[in-house]
């Protein structure tokens, strides 16, 4: 039986759930604005560290600050994905295998994936992707301009990278549907892809292969600043979307494996 | 409408020794039992019918709920509920059925229950006139009005219940699985849930399955029953063929002592007169009695319900 995690994908679901964790954004209004504050304050200090070393060297194994500051860009892009969406879901997930609250995202006639992973949103992400809008524009503003086919790859490939690091945060997720408690093994993986605000041509072969297959944060940052640049291959271009399709179909299998294995919690 | 064949759930717990030395122990090799949480279930249920399932704790009721609501895969047997197979989650299936657990709370927390009741609506894409005249009436029945607008956080326990069923039946379920639903309320709040679920049960014809511990519930809804024990059926039929088979003796009592009905076989204790008989010759002891003593206040008491089960499940028959 795979249809487990089917249901309907309707549009109003989304917009539905979108404004319900908006509202409750804003119910405690002392714990939004500090919110908020700590967004602001972390997009700032994505971008910090790149001043610090190119104030010494004028390039980084053939990136000078401007390129380098195209993929913190893509990275705080990212980062504000994982901040405002990923996490607070998947982490919420955990806690429904554990405490049984699953229970309740499972009896709707909706897909039961768009339910764990975009049942809420943190709005105070927002200013990382502010902040990743502001470092890219600058970057490119100093930069020669791109062809407007150079945009679009690299916004194929950002999104393309966005689900593949998705993909592999729901499988980490469903983890816990064998083991419980996974939450240490979502800190770790949230500390590695922070190498992914470099971009990956710094790291030595081996971590270099790691963050574009394994963990595939090199993805969502370093490819799109390298299209923009005219830097890219076909081949990375191939790799990247097979990195994609082959980590969302993988995690959706996971899923329904999961899902199999759900044990609720006694009440 | 509500089949069950030879239903089974395994669990594998791990078996931990206790104290820090069996924890230590236990990182790096866990033995695993198994637990039958059911076993070898069969039943049906018609349409509208309204059934209560009833059993000590961990005899399995909430994980045959589960099972038919589709929460959990079962080990073995077959389950149909409206002619769907629950576990393949089809929204057409789901779309028709509720599951409501008194422990656990579906509504946003921070939120007025409104906000919850307009969530469901659209997972359960009811359109808003229908979903406006929907959650009117069950308002209204519920007397709800003055909490829609509270932050859940701030409703008691029973006005949170209340709220929960309203989101429960947003979509015009046809099948209710209730979990539970009077736990911890007071007394006026259950007789308010039982009222509820009753007159729902009368307006829409939906078909209820209900858990429950408190025997008012069963007593008040379910002309049906279903108990369970260690994951088995104990006994499916009416209350009064159980009271009748586990309980078949009555208790003739008059309300005042008079030493002639000592013949009749009457036992006085506590300024009154007893004697327990089997059901059959309860009238015609009643007959002798009053052809004694005419003017005494007389009746015939069946053992109370709770007593009744107790000894189903003392002595594992029904």
């Amino acid at each position: 039986m795979s249809a487990r995690v089917t249901g309907g994908v309707r549009p109003a679901v989304v917009v539905a759930l979108v404004r319900a964790s908006i509202l409750t954004a804003f119910q405690y209004r002392a714990s939004f604005v500090a919110e908020m504050v700590v967004g602001a304050l972390s997009a700032l200090g994505m971008a910090a560290p790149l001043f610090l070393v190119y104030a010494r060297v004028p390039q980084v194994q053939g990136w000078t600050l401007d390129q380098a500051l195209l993929v913190t860009g893509f990275f705080l892009l990212y980062n504000a994905f994982v901040a405002g969406v990923v996490e607070p879901n998947l982490g919420a997930v955990v806690d429904g295998v554990r405490t049984g609250a699953l229970d309740y995202f499972l009896i709707r006639p909706v897909d039961a994936q768009l339910l764990v992973s975009f049942r809420r949103v943190a709005p105070a992400a927002l200013w990382e992707l502010v902040g990743g809008v502001v470092i890219l524009a600058v970057a490119l503003g100093r930069l020669p301009t791109p062809t407007w086919a150079q945009v679009g790859l690299a916004a194929g490939l950002f999104f393309a990278g966005l689900g593949a690091t998705y993909g592999l945060w729901l499988a980490v997720t469903c983890l816990s549907f064998w083991f419980v408690r996974v939450d240490n093994l979502r800190f770790l993986l949230g500390a590695i892809t922070d190498a992914g605000r470099w971009p990956v041509s710094v790291y030595g072969r081996a971590l270099r292969l790691v963050l574009t297959t394994v963990i595939p944060v090199g993805l969502v940052s370093s490819y799109p600043a390298m299209a923009l640049l005219g830097r890219i291959d076909a081949g990375l271009v191939v790799g990247a979307v097979a990195a994609a399709v082959g980590s969302l179909v993988f995690s959706r299998l996971v899923l329904v494996r999961a899902l199999r294995n759900y044990s609720s919690a006694s009440s | 409408m509500i089949e069950v064949r030879g239903l089974t759930k395994t669990y594998r717990v791990p078996v931990r020794p206790p104290g820090l030395g069996g924890a230590l122990r236990s990182l790096w090799s866990r033995e695993h039992r198994e637990v039958h949480a059911v076993a070898d279930l069969s039943f049906t249920i018609r349409p509208g019918e309204r059934v209560g399932f009833l059993g000590p704790t961990g005899a399995g009721k909430t994980t045959t709920l589960k099972m038919l609501s589709g929460l959990l895969y079962p080990s073995s047997g077959e389950v149909s509920v409206l002619g769907h197979v629950p576990q393949a989650r089809e929204p057409a299936f789901l779309q028709q059925i509720t599951l409501v657990m008194g422990q656990k709370q579906q509504l946003l927390w921070d939120l007025p229950a409104a906000e919850s009741f307009e969530l469901n609506r659209a997972l359960y894409g009811v359109e808003r006139a229908e979903f406006r005249r929907t959650l009117d009436e069950l308002v209204a029945m519920l007397h709800a009005e003055p909490l829609l607008e509270k932050p859940v956080r701030n409703l008691s326990l029973g006005e949170r219940m209340k709220c929960e069923l309203i989101a429960s039946l947003v979509h015009r379920p046809q099948v209710l699985f209730l979990d539970e639903p009077t736990i911890g309320l007071d007394v006026e709040m259950q007789v308010q849930v039982r009222q509820f679920v009753a007159e729902l049960n009368r307006q829409t014809g939906a078909t209820v399955l209900l858990t429950s511990h408190y025997m008012q519930d069963i007593a008040a809804l379910t002309p049906r029953l279903l108990i369970i024990d260690q994951g088995r059926l104990r006994y499916d039929g009416s209350l009064d063929d159980l009271t009748r088979r586990v309980a078949p003796e009555r208790r003739v009592v008059v309300q005042a002592v008079v030493p002639e009905l000592e013949a009749l076989g009457l036992v006085a204790h506590e300024g009154r007169m007893v004697a327990t008989v089997p059901a059959a010759e309860a009238n015609a002891l009643l007959q002798r009695v009053l052809a004694v003593a005419p003017l005494v206040e007389l009746g015939v008491e069946v053992p109370p319900l709770d007593e009744v089960i107790g000894r189903v499940f003392r002595e594992g028959r029904a």
